[in-house]
């Protein structure tokens, strides 16, 4: 039966598989809906007693919409930051680094993370240069920035292949020219005095040195958007390194690298020919001198880790949700008591005790449903919201909106609170009605 | 229409500690009758009449309108014949304030079978022009005099077509002049239709205008003969 199901489910476009299991998550609310509320009309009564209770109701029904935003924005922001932090890391296929931990080279590679990691030497880094299956490999040269900007070196052929064509303007040509990421403040034409060090630790210019932005990258939705990326050769000039080309260069930056002026790089970006190649080039690199990783694979990792946490995540929104959704029906079990000279009423004016259960239970429900309604666009608020914040603060486009498994949550937290709010309903059923008649 | 008969006999109800606090050997009272219970407070009025409704379940004896017996039913087939066949007064109104006179008519039209609901609601309507509630039938209920909303009550017990009527202090939270209209009404309204009328009251105005007054002293009814011959 359940293979029978999840075979149907798989036939389906993925719109209507989604759409199916929000369905089929709200089916126990339509039942029960059917079930309680046939044969009677009780709207009337119900927005009376919404509007007798107006403060209680939207007291509750903030609640779980509070509840319910909190649940959905988190779980909705999680998704949001793995996928933004995958897409910056996507034009990333192979890094070539010193022995290490790899996530501090993804971390300073990838998202331009400041830390301290060992550097290769020339000749290690002209072995990966010139392997066959590499299509290009690329320098990175840390240790600069621009009002708090990392400015990083490297190669024009890295530069057009993040960009994929540029926005703006050319690729630089010489050491004193820059690419400026799509979300700096400086325009082509603009001059710019590179800062030793980052952040706190910046210690000044390199004397007179400066570089002009000569184009701008588009929108990667990375780390890089916020960088300047200028010749790997300028970089390890003014540090006093050798700049990569023996005393005969001509000027022109970029590849080929002299292995014997290479002053060493923390990491080189490999895109290799094939994925198989890229295969190859891991496989070989990985030894006592170099490490090859996948940023990919390692970001892989990263997301099983915080897919683990999203589980704990999604099972702790919904006992929360769950938690103040019994908040609100023992309120409202409260409330019936308030009521139930009313609900007395009725039964000795001849109402079947069915109807006074279909009354409180379309009551609980209303507040339920609507406060899920508000807790969707709340949660669709805060995931803007957050993502925006994310993104300021790290540089990755976290683009996180709600989607199907928010509603299939949703869905299925309606259908069970509305199973809970039999209880109360059930409760008033059994309340005697003369007592409650005379109050 | 026609009111039902009533056929009470060696009805005993008990209070909540098992003490006895009604007993009625036997009453009949004619359909269409005009029926007012007086008693001091305390004596057994409305127990008797919360028993002739099927709200109080006796421990013993037998409670039978017209060919129906009440008391061989349970909690939902009493509620049942209520439905039917009685229409029900409060001496406190008790309305559902946020909503209007017509509204409050027509409340047993909710959870009335589909089939009745429009014979209700056009029964409602009429009463409250009987009673000159027509023009104002969409105002609130809160917004009515104590009278008018008696009024708003007697036509919601009216409105379903109940063939017995049972008020229970129906005159007791309104003024002389207010009691008087009421009363006069709720007996004008009753004979009209040929219902059964129960109604418990201290008021001598309703004494006044019903067929028959019986008195209720100490949980137990003293009935005149003409009513059991």
């Amino acid at each position: 039966m359940t293979d029978a199901i999840a075979d149907l489910l798989a036939r389906q476009p993925l719109w209507m598989e989604n759409a199916l299991i929000l369905l089929f998550a709200l089916l126990p609310i339509l039942i029960i809906a059917t079930l309680v509320l046939r044969g009677f009309a009780v709207w009337p009564l119900l927005s009376a007693l919404l509007r007798r209770q107006a403060g209680v109701s939207m007291v509750f029904t903030a609640l779980i919409a509070v509840s319910i935003g909190l649940g959905v924005g988190l779980i909705a922001q999680e998704r949001g930051l793995r996928q933004g932090t995958a897409r910056a890391a996507d034009k990333f296929q192979l890094i070539v680094a010193a022995p290490g931990s790899e996530i501090t080279a993804m971390l300073a590679a990838v998202y331009l993370q400041p830390s301290s990691i060992p550097l290769i030497e020339g000749p290690t880094y002209a072995q990966v240069a010139n392997h066959p299956n590499a299509e290009l490999v690329a320098p990175l040269a840390f240790g600069d920035s621009y009002e708090n900007a990392p400015v990083v070196g490297s190669t024009p052929d890295f530069v057009e292949y993040l960009s994929e064509g540029l926005a703006e303007g050319r690729v630089f040509a010489t050491e004193t020219e820059a690419v400026a990421g799509a979300r700096t403040p400086l325009s082509v034409g603009d001059s710019f005095a590179p800062q030793h060090g980052r952040g706190d630790a910046s210690e000044g210019a390199h004397g007179d040195f400066e570089y002009q932005v000569v184009g701008r990258m588009p929108m990667t939705g990375s780390p890089w958007d916020r960088a300047y990326i200028v010749p790997a050769e300028s970089v390890w000039s003014v540090h006093g390194l050798a700049n990569g080309h023996g005393p005969d260069w001509d000027g022109s930056v970029g590849a080929p690298f002299d292995p014997r002026y290479f002053p060493g790089t923390p990491a080189a970006l490999v895109k290799a020919d094939t994925l198989g190649g890229a295969y190859v080039m891991q496989a070989q690199f990985n030894t006592d001198r170099t490490m090859a990783l996948f940023p990919g694979t390692v970001l892989s990792r990263l997301h099983a880790l915080m897919g683990d946490i999203r589980q704990v995540m999604s099972i702790l929104a919904v006992v929360t949700q769950v938690l103040v959704t019994v908040g609100v029906l023992a309120g409202l079990m409260m409330l019936t008591r308030l009521l139930s000279r009313r609900l007395a009423l009725l039964r000795a004016l001849g109402a079947p005790q069915r109807f006074n259960f279909a009354l409180t239970w379309s009551y609980a429900v209303t507040l339920i449903v609507v406060g899920a309604g508000l807790g969707l666009a709340l949660g669709s608020f805060l995931t803007r919201f957050i993502s925006g914040v994310i993104t300021a603060r790290t540089d990755i486009l976290v683009a996180a909106s709600l989607g199907w498994s928010e509603l299939h949550l949703i869905g299925a937290f309606v259908s069970l609170t509305a199973l809970l709010a039999l209880i109360p309903a059930w409760l008033t059923m059994t309340r005697p009605v003369v007592r409650d008649l005379r109050g | 229409m026609t009111g039902l008969s009533l056929s009470i006999s060696d009805l005993e109800v008990q209070g909540q500690d098992g003490r006895r606090i009604l007993t009625v050997p036997r009453l009949e009272v004619p359909a269409g009758t005009a029926l007012a219970v007086r008693g001091p407070s305390g004596a057994g009025k409305s127990t008797l009449l919360y028993a002739m409704a099927g709200i109080i379940a006796p421990v013993g004896g037998r409670i039978v309108w017209g060919d129906s017996e009440i008391t061989g039913l349970d909690d939902n087939g009493r509620a049942a014949f209520r439905r039917r066949s009685i229409g029900f007064i409060f001496q406190e109104h008790l309305l559902f304030e946020e909503l209007s006179a017509r509204g409050n008519a027509t409340i047993t039209a909710l959870y009335a079978p589909r089939r009745q609901r429009r014979g209700i609601r056009d029964s409602a309507e009429g009463l409250l022009g009987r009673l000159g509630l027509g023009s104002s039938a969409a105002r609130r209920s809160d917004t009515f005099s104590g009278g008018e909303r008696q009024r708003i009550a007697v036509v919601r017990a009216l409105a379903g077509s109940a063939p017995v009527i049972l008020a229970d202090e129906p005159t007791a939270s309104l003024d002389r002049p207010n009691a008087d209209a009421l009363a006069d009404d709720l007996i004008r309204v009753a004979r009209d239709d040929g219902r059964t009328l129960v109604t418990v009251s201290h008021d001598p105005a309703l004494h006044d205008r019903a067929d028959h007054v019986i008195d209720v002293v100490d949980g137990g009814v003293q009935i005149p003969e003409v009513l059991n011959d």
